[in-house]
């Protein structure tokens, strides 16, 4: 409870004064107005009059939700397709009359061009039988078709779209930042820590002074490298992580640990691992991360992760 | 074996492409005045193609923007301090006597309401408005100004089947100023754009317009001395105005410039959920995932 409490006053510019806080700092001013500081202690912590020791102070560290926002619209599903074709259907079956003369000048090849299209069109959604066929001369057809083809070639269309996949996809190159591009992608780092391979988000200690989300910003250029520009979203944290204690000694008090995770994007450049520590890194989606990290630390992240 | 080619070749016929129309076997009933055949229910038009800006909102922007404004709140929020006696109709005392309201404007005193997911500022309309002054004298000079709006939105009044779409609206004059306005005249026009117009208005005007305009770096913000609880700080709503050289940008209207006998400039009024103090600065952060640039003079 009490180390819990000193977590909060520590944390305080971020979080709004909790009651809790603000009891603990009046503790504290008595405290320099005269009392001794073991019976301040004791009497605060009445429950536990036999501990004298003050818990060792709570461990804190930042970690970055580094993300790449989705490149491409998303793909509907064939349901989707099939309800906006068939509002699409209704919208032109009842649209108001297009003011032809408006818009063009009345023969010119802008709007021979428009015509055509507008018929192709028309066939697409209604069919060739509910169209009436205007009777245009097989010449003049022709050669209508023939100046559409010239004045299209001459913009310039019917050039190639890239493809929405790209190669990185293909090949299962985790590290591209262009892979998934439908997708929200995380940076998640692989770190040896105890001598274990763990695989993370990028994370550091925060010194003394330091605002938590410059601590952030400041620990992800130290793991993943200055080559690349990001972008701290909030002062907020988005999450929180505390890590299992390891039960060693029972008397000895482990520090508590506390991890927040701050959201980042990354605006330009690619991460080059600093320091033998890190071993590995990949850009992923949220369901290509959970059978990578530990189970504990899953729960922890699994809600700031985005699914789409 | 030859059921599932079968059914294979059924599965792959396309949803989107359809085939001929059923016969018609009875007539539908005619409108007398229109002639036109009447459908047995209101027929109603949605959402037609996917919103490509909807869905950055959606996957990308609104995480943000919950960050980004969140505050932070333990437990309920107290209660509001009760400076004055409250009226008690029971008493007495103050049975009879005139109940004024207390303490003054409260417009720009109410609090943001707290940060949840569900109110996470979004965009709920853009408003888009023109006067134009020479319909004082004469009102068909509305009629430019109107057509101008219609090329750009593609509104009409009830269009789709929606009783809630309003179309081009004319805007009259409400009092009377010397000289200028009277109440009751024609002086302006404004459409109201939801949905998926709006998010089309948006993308042309993000992509075509702002980039193109010459002198144009982003909207000027108020100076920080500015009013924090006026009805415009706390109603989240972003305004700025295009002069009438910029209606050209518009791919809408750029492609028959010469069919307009004048442009018009318009304001336009990015409307949002966000209420309460610091409304506006939330709907600043909203309208500025959309690339709309802001600039402090």
């Amino acid at each position: 409870m009490h180390s819990r409490n000193a977590a909060r006053c520590i944390t305080r510019r971020l979080a709004a004064e909790s009651p809790l806080a603000c009891s603990f700092r009046r503790s504290l001013a008595t405290e320099a107005q005269s009392i001794p500081e073991s019976s301040t202690a004791s009497s605060a912590l009445s429950t536990a009059p036999v501990r004298s020791k003050r818990p060792p102070r709570p461990q804190i560290s930042t970690a970055v939700v580094l993300n790449r926002s989705p490149l491409l619209t998303r793909t509907p599903s064939p349901f989707e397709n099939a309800y906006y074709a068939y509002q699409a259907r209704i919208r032109r079956a009842l649209h108001n009359p297009f003011p032809y003369d408006f818009y063009f000048k009345q023969g010119s090849l802008l709007e021979t061009r428009f015509n055509m299209e507008e018929k192709a069109r028309e066939w697409k959604a209604f069919g060739r039988d509910f169209v009436e066929e205007e009777f245009v001369s097989e010449e003049k057809a022709a050669a209508d078709k023939a100046a559409v083809e010239q004045l299209a070639q001459q913009e310039g269309e019917g050039e190639e779209l890239l493809p929405r996949q790209h190669e990185a996809d293909a090949t299962g190159n985790r590290k591209s930042l262009d892979r998934q591009g439908k997708r929200n992608l995380y940076l998640l780092l692989q770190a040896s820590e105890n001598g274990k391979d763990v695989w993370r988000f990028p994370q550091g200690g925060v010194e003394k002074g330091d605002l938590l989300h410059q601590a952030a910003q400041k620990d992800l250029y130290a793991e993943c490298g200055e080559h690349m520009d990001s972008w701290i979203v909030s002062r907020n944290p988005i999450g929180v992580y505390k890590p299992q204690q390891p039960s060693a000694s029972a008397g000895e008090a482990q520090p508590e640990h506390a991890v927040f995770f701050f959201k980042g994007h990354i605006l330009a450049g690619q991460v080059r691992p600093q320091g033998p520590a890190i071993k590995d890194f990949a850009w992923l989606t949220k369901q290509e991360i959970e059978p990578l990290v530990e189970k504990d630390y899953w729960e922890g992240i699994k809600d700031v992760l985005s699914d789409y | 074996m030859r059921n599932a080619v079968v059914g294979s070749a059924k599965a792959a016929r396309s949803v989107t492409r359809f085939g001929r129309a059923p016969p018609v076997t009875k007539n539908l009933r005619k409108d007398p005045r229109s002639g036109l055949p009447q459908p047995h229910v209101p027929i109603i038009t949605r959402q037609y193609a996917p919103c490509r800006l909807e869905d950055y909102y959606y996957s990308t922007l609104q995480d943000d923007l919950m960050y980004l404004t969140y505050k932070h709140q333990s437990g309920d929020r107290p209660p509001p301090r009760q400076i004055r006696l409250t009226f008690d109709p029971n008493d007495p005392y103050s049975k009879f006597r005139h109940n004024p309201p207390v303490g003054g404007s409260q417009i720009g005193k109410k609090p943001a309401p707290p940060s949840t997911p569900e109110n996470v500022v979004r965009l709920e309309k853009i408003s888009l408005h023109t006067m134009v002054k020479e319909a004082v004298a004469n009102r068909s000079s509305l009629l430019p100004a109107i057509m101008q709006l219609r090329a750009l939105t593609g509104e009409t009044h009830q269009g789709g089947g929606r009783h809630a779409v309003e179309g081009i609206q004319i805007v009259k004059g409400k009092k009377s100023v010397g000289g200028w306005i009277r109440p009751g005249i024609p002086i302006g026009v404004k459409v109201d754009l939801k949905g998926q117009a709006m998010y089309d208005f948006l993308g042309t005007l993000v992509e075509f317009v702002l980039p193109r305009l010459r002198d144009f770096n982003g909207v000027i913000l108020p100076p920080q001395s500015s009013s924090t609880t006026s009805p415009s700080a706390v109603s989240g709503v972003v305004s700025f105005g295009l002069p009438p050289s910029a209606m050209v940008f518009f791919p809408q209207i750029e492609v028959n410039v010469d069919s307009y006998p004048k442009t018009y400039g318009m304001h336009i009024h990015f409307v949002t959920n966000a209420t309460g103090q610091g409304a506006q600065d939330r709907a600043r952060a909203l309208v500025s995932g959309f690339q709309i640039p802001f600039l402090r003079r």
